[in-house]
């Protein structure tokens, strides 16, 4: 090889190496950011109702400061390389999906849409081909939020609360009628949502187990799902 | 008792329909590309065939080899201009941050790709084609329609090191074959010292290292015997090229069966490489 050459492409080569080193220590910090969200969020399981909104309230602040570093991140990323090094952050954002969706379902029970969520990030529209919300992030995001639900589900019990179960019950079958729309490919996501059913089948039996000793409030009209025996 | 009323639906179902045109949008250009680059692949192994057979010649030793690189090297590029032309049609579906969405669909057909024109340039011009070469003979009037990248380009000329090796050593017995057989041993000397340096940057290129040193391996064990057996007689090269020519043409003028064997004797050796 020309010599000129080789330089060229050891220089071209180097350039990527600085700019992964830079994408990295944001990462890092993202990461350090999520995992003080998700520490909090742990408490869920053992914060009697009355006391949630005080929690939620604590934890905000941690889900607005993603804002900060994506900002930064999004100035790394050269124009269309979006794709290109995605996967440097792809478990850290969807880690913060989870975190929003979570929060937005124990605050208001809806589900936050892939916009709001975008937003809540901080992640603009106009960055499209440098840093995006993919669905399918947003996708796996929502399913770890149903594994969580699942144990919420049953240490809400343990702590006395009956209708959480209920509510959480009719919050993921929406979800699962949502995922079944879908025509999934043999991928992870795939088999993240065959794994629901075993989120759905543990909820179901805290439903039953609930409702069969009337521990739960009566009914609305519609408030109760049918058990599966 | 407290009681509590629920919207039945709390999740907007709807969405998920915009999710399923968006995953099938992915999924079914993915299954595209797929398939693209896998026709590329295999126009280029072709290609690589039609530079071996051709530079080889037919059985007449008399051939010039220098004349038949150069008519392999035409030949060559005529059919990779199928493949630029394949490149060119995927450039809707590459457009603006969904090249890097794909790269890795697209990925190994591209370096075989690169194989296959790097061999051709290299019987051309006996030179290593650059990264500028390469990029441009992916576009045209309206500019790039297939970005090339670094790693593509070097795990590419990575693999073209076995080409060069078969070449040489089938090429061996020829007049000017020792010849060639030390040009090539050189010049792939040469790109696996080039690549050493590259070897930390690119992951795969570790393993094709690796293959490139027992490419290079081959062809050094095959010029060594050569430098033993030539210096047993004090003759010019030329002089012993004469001597196995003279023997050959003799051998061919007695009937055709015995050489057909040793061509497929050939063939077969260069299967073998290939695993």
């Amino acid at each position: 090889m020309d010599p000129n050459e080789l330089d060229k492409i050891i220089d071209l080569l180097d350039r990527d190496v600085e700019l992964r080193e830079k994408i990295k220590d944001q990462v890092t910090l993202l990461d350090k950011k999520t995992r003080t969200t998700i520490g909090i969020l742990n408490r869920i399981h053992s914060t009697p109702s009355e006391a949630m909104p005080a929690l939620i309230e604590s934890v905000q602040p941690t889900l607005l400061s993603y804002r900060e570093v994506i900002s930064t991140l999004v100035e790394i990323i050269p124009e269309n390389q979006f794709w290109r090094w995605k996967d440097m952050w792809t478990n850290s954002i969807r880690t913060a999906v989870f975190a929003a969706v979570l929060i937005e379902y124990l605050s208001n029970r809806t589900l936050l849409s892939l916009a709001q969520t975008a937003e809540i990030l901080g992640i603009e529209e106009k960055w499209g081909d440098r840093l995006a919300l993919p669905v399918e992030d947003y996708l796996q995001g929502l399913i770890t939020v149903v594994n969580e639900l699942s144990r919420l589900a049953v240490n809400a019990v343990t702590m006395g609360n009956f209708e959480e179960p209920i509510k959480i019950s009719l919050f993921v079958k929406d979800l699962f009628t949502g995922f079944s729309m879908l025509n999934l490919k043999n991928d992870l996501l795939r088999r993240r949502f065959d794994s629901l059913k075993y989120d759905i089948k543990k909820i179901e039996e805290v439903v039953y187990d609930v409702s069969l000793r009337k521990l739960a409030p009566a009914p609305g009209s519609s408030g109760i799902p049918k058990v599966h025996s | 008792m407290s009681t509590f009323t629920l919207d039945p639906h709390h999740v907007s179902i709807d969405i998920f329909d915009n999710f399923r045109a968006d995953l099938d949008d992915y999924n079914d250009r993915r299954e595209r590309l797929i398939k693209a680059s896998r026709d590329i692949t295999n126009l280029s192994k072709k290609t690589i065939f039609l530079l071996h057979r051709i530079a080889q010649g037919s059985h007449d030793p008399n051939e010039d080899s220098h004349v038949l690189a150069k008519k392999a090297a035409q030949e060559g590029y005529a059919k990779l201009r199928e493949i630029q032309t394949l490149y060119s049609h995927l450039r809707p579906e590459l457009g603006g941050d969904k090249f890097w969405r794909y790269q890795r669909q697209v990925s190994p057909g591209l370096q075989e790709y690169i194989e296959a024109l790097s061999f051709a340039h290299y019987l051309d011009h006996g030179t290593l084609i650059t990264f500028d070469e390469v990029q441009h003979t992916l576009m045209d009037a309206q500019g790039v329609f297939f970005p090339l990248t670094i790693s593509d380009y070097v795990l590419g000329l990575s693999d073209l090191t076995g080409e060069l090796m078969r070449f040489a050593i089938s090429g061996i017995a020829r007049r000017g074959g020792r010849k060639k057989a030390q040009d090539v041993c050189t010049f792939v000397r040469g790109c696996k010292a080039d690549f050493e340096r590259m070897t930390p940057y690119i992951r795969e290129l570790k393993k094709k290292q690796s293959v490139t040193s027992q490419s290079l391996e081959k062809i050094e064990d095959a010029a060594y015997t050569i430098m033993v057996r030539t210096s047993e007689y004090d003759l010019s090269p030329e002089m012993l090229d004469d001597i196995v020519t003279q023997s050959i043409s003799s051998y061919i003028g007695t009937g055709r069966q015995p050489s057909r064997r040793g061509r497929g004797d050939r063939m077969s050796d260069d299967e073998d490489e290939d695993i």
